[in-house]
């Protein structure tokens, strides 16, 4: 046999990517050894996702080299970075419901030259391959009937049923439970000793102690060097993990915040136990900031409160008094506002006129007692909005999709703000927005508070959450972990939280 | 700034535009002008007003159509509503007075509507699978309950009625008028009410409108009931003007409403048409119908043109959205 041209089997090397303006990779450098489980870790938001979708084909690189067994390879889309043995197991699960778990597993086969299936002996190769794995799972089950462990187990089959020189795991265990974690570990090992090198991208600084060789941690899309795993702890890992100065961005939080709760949540819980036992109170003027990482359930807690989502139980209180919310509808009757994280599925109509958008919550203090709309009420109102917010555009007339992101993001809290809330909650607020609109919606976030509206924040952007909150709860595994005074606002602190760590 | 009228028509791309934007009107003006030179008969006020007539039936469930499809949903069952319908206002208009028969039977119209209004809004299921069970329900209720052959009207009521549908008023027929009445308060509504605003806004982002605070499904059972209770206006008109109400009547009327939605430049992924572009879109299936039977085309060629003009119309359309 040959010997390998180089030490590693990976080399990516000055790897530079933006989207439209927003520069989310700037020369980053990995290298990854034969039979290595090499970490990536960085903050929500860092660029490890987008480095990951250039090595498997998703996006193309805009410059750089990625080096496989001394040759560069450029894969156009993921079926040639599987043929090259790159395989990724996505933290949004990519299985086909309906298909049977040996169909899944053999997926990609169905492009191969041959006509027919051999489904028999694909079946038994998937079993083969699931019980060496250690599951317990039947490959001729439907993939939609498995738990959420189970259809992970299948991701990770899938993934190594095929040649695999690389194998890349992202946040492959957020779903098991210790005993699980230990099975997969064992397998991983396996899979090292075979060769094959595994890119393990996880939050949880425990694992990765445990079972990587070197990490790597990406800031703000760029690398900040390789480290092996004996010559580093925790400690340093979490500071190469921050490590950014507050920028002049946030508003002067200089009024008086309320005294009593406006606001308040007992024992709340969703149907679906993603999210269990939260508990918070919000003061009028106050700006609460929820952190944590992808998947702690911020959203659905969010959700879960406005009714989007069905509870389970747990009670609310607003100005001291029990309110049932079963439905958006009731919610929005107490006044109560949610602008989504996802402003393009679920925040504005994008078909629609700014005017038509702004206007949809607000049709009580506009319309007839038979629900004619007073024209001119609604102008003065929108044009008003327009104004206040500073929402660039000719008229009030254009459609919403021919605005830039920050703009929609506005159009998307004039909806709330142009029905007095008492309480609101925003959800990722800046994502995708420029640095300009940014400061801009921090400015208005806190003048509605300065109206005495009670705030709610959710963000994964760290900076941002202390920059505007009063106090930040961070969440960690579906419910509320620890709680910040603005005293103990760090980066550092919030991780800590995140990931289940006691502070300091 | 929004440019004038004039700006608009100022520059080669603004003529383009302006055509592509108003392309219904402009589809419509040009088949009205190619009609008038090639047949002489065409401009004279019968055959207008037989060509209004005619159109009146399916305009009125066209309008239904719309607001269903504005919510993003398909409404099937209006074709056989009519024909149920038709025979379920022949009966009434020979059992009790005309007023009360006219009631009731678009209190029916609206309460077979309900029924699907609440199978898609509230059981979650398919707009086109409700609607669906719903159209062949309708058709054998109208065979059950006509035993199959049509009810003539018998009573002075009927003779009211069939005196209504087939005169006119200021030369324009009255059937017609009822339409028009009807395409002009659903503009309205859809313009400066708030039900009209709301059911845009939940066809344009269903879930956005319900992370707003909209009912939505209290709107959308209610453009179901609402298209079922214009099928029943819809079915009294087209009985009153034969003088009888039959199970046959309106079939696949459903498919020409669609149609004319279409060809008026809604989207069938809701949040998108207005009431006086359906109202081209019939006139414009109407006229092509009217024109081919001067020129004594067969029905069946008539059928292609039908559909050669339907592409043309939406492939003209995607032209507006880019």
């Amino acid at each position: 046999m040959k010997e390998p041209v180089s030490e590693y089997r990976l080399e990516m090397s000055g790897i530079s990517k933006s989207f439209g303006v927003v520069s989310v990779l700037k020369d980053v450098n990995i290298k990854v050894k034969h039979g290595e489980i090499h970490a990536l870790l960085g903050e929500n938001g860092a660029g490890k996702s987008t480095l990951i979708k250039i090595l498997s084909g998703v996006h193309q690189k805009d410059s750089g080299t990625v080096v496989l067994n001394g040759a560069e390879i450029n894969p156009k889309n993921t079926h040639e970075g599987q043929v090259l043995g790159i395989n990724v197991v996505y933290q949004e699960l990519s299985l086909v419901k309906d298909l049977s778990v040996a169909e899944n597993i053999y997926l990609h086969k169905l492009g191969a030259s041959k006509f027919w299936m051999n489904w028999k002996e694909l079946t038994k190769n998937a079993q083969e391959l699931l019980d060496s794995l250690g599951f317990k799972i039947d490959a001729t089950a439907t993939v939609r009937d498995l738990s959420i462990v189970q259809k992970q187990v299948v991701e990770i089959a899938k993934a190594i049923s095929e040649d695999t020189k690389v194998l890349v795991l992202d946040e492959p265990t957020t779903v098991f439970d210790p005993t699980d974690i230990k099975k997969l570990f064992n397998n991983l090992l396996k899979l090292k000793e075979k060769g094959i090198s595994i890119i393990y991208i996880s939050h949880h600084l425990d694992e990765i102690f445990k079972i990587a060789d070197t990490i790597t941690v990406l800031r703000d899309g760029v690398d900040t060097g390789s480290v092996p795993v004996s010559e580093t702890d925790k400690d340093s890992v979490i500071h190469l993990m921050i490590g950014r100065e507050l920028k002049d961005l946030y508003p002067v939080r200089d009024f008086k915040i309320g005294e009593k709760a406006i606001f308040e949540v007992k024992d709340l819980s969703g149907k679906d136990c993603i999210v269990h036992d939260v508990s918070f109170s919000v003061k009028a003027g106050e700006v609460v900031g929820i952190a944590g990482l992808g998947g702690s359930g911020r959203t659905e807690t969010a959700k879960l409160i406005f009714g989007a989502d069905k509870k389970k139980s747990g009670t609310l209180f607003l100005d001291g008094e029990e309110i049932k919310i079963n439905s958006p509808v009731d919610a929005a009757a107490y006044q109560i506002g949610f602008v989504s994280e996802d402003r393009k599925e679920e925040g504005v109509f994008l078909p629609l006129s700014i005017r038509r958008n702004i206007s949809v919550t607000s049709f009580g203090s506009i319309s007839s007692k038979l629900g004619f709309i007073n024209i001119d009420r609604e102008y003065k109102k929108v044009l008003g909005l327009i104004e206040k917010l500073n929402i660039k555009t000719p008229s009030s007339e254009v459609n919403v999709k021919n605005l830039s992101g920050g703009n929609q993001q506005k159009v998307a809290l004039a909806k709330w703000l142009s029905i007095d809330s008492k309480v609101i909650f925003i959800d990722e607020p800046t994502r995708g927005v420029d640095v300009g609109a940014k400061i801009e919606i921090y400015k208005l976030i806190n003048e509605v508070a300065k109206k005495g509206v009670g705030v709610v924040v959710i963000s994964s952007d760290m900076p941002e959450i202390m920059g505007i909150s009063d106090r930040i709860l961070v969440m960690h595994e579906g419910t509320f972990y620890g709680e910040l005074q603005k005293d103990q606002f760090s980066e550092e602190n919030i991780l800590r939280y995140s990931i289940g760590e006691t502070l300091k | 700034m929004a440019l004038t009228l004039k700006e608009q028509l100022s520059s080669p791309s603004g003529i383009l535009k302006f055509l592509v934007k108003y392309n219904t009107v402009f589809i419509f003006i040009l088949l009205l002008i190619f009609s008038a030179l090639i047949s002489d008969v065409f401009f004279t006020s019968v055959n207008l007003s037989n060509l209004l007539k005619q159109v009146s039936g399916i305009g009125i469930i066209s309008i239904g159509m719309l607001i269903v499809i504005l919510t993003g949903g398909i409404d099937l069952s209006v074709g056989s509503m009519v024909a149920l319908l038709a025979v379920t206002f022949a009966i009434l208009v020979n059992l009790v007075v005309l007023p009360l028969a006219i009631v009731i039977t678009i209190a029916i119209g609206f309460g077979l509507g309900s029924i699907s209004g609440y199978l898609v809004a509230y059981q979650k299921m398919a707009p086109f699978v409700a609607t669906l069970a719903l159209m062949t329900i309708a058709r054998g209720l109208g065979f059950i309950y006509s035993k199959g052959s049509p009810i003539t009207f018998k009573t002075y009521g009927g003779l009211f009625m069939s005196n209504f549908a087939n005169n006119s008023t200021l030369g324009i027929p009255n059937i017609a008028l009822v339409f028009f009445i009807i395409v002009i308060i659903t503009m309205v509504m859809l313009r400066y009410n708030v039900f009209g605003r709301l059911i845009i806004a939940i066809g344009s982002n269903e879930e956005a409108s319900r992370l707003s605070g909209i009912k939505v499904n209290k709107y959308k059972f209610l453009v179901y009931a609402i298209s079922g209770a214009l099928a029943a206006t819809a079915a009294i008109i087209v009985a009153s003007r034969t003088n009888l109400g039959s199970p046959n009547m309106g079939m696949a009327w459903e498919l020409d409403a669609i149609a004319a939605v279409v060809i008026g430049g809604a989207s069938l992924n809701g949040g998108k048409g207005t009431a006086i572009n359906t109202l081209m879109g019939v006139l414009i299936l109407g006229l092509i119908g009217n024109i081919l039977n001067l020129l004594n085309v067969p029905s069946y060629p008539q059928q292609v043109v039908k559909g050669g003009i339907i592409i043309f119309a939406v492939l003209l359309q995607r032209f507006e959205s880019k």
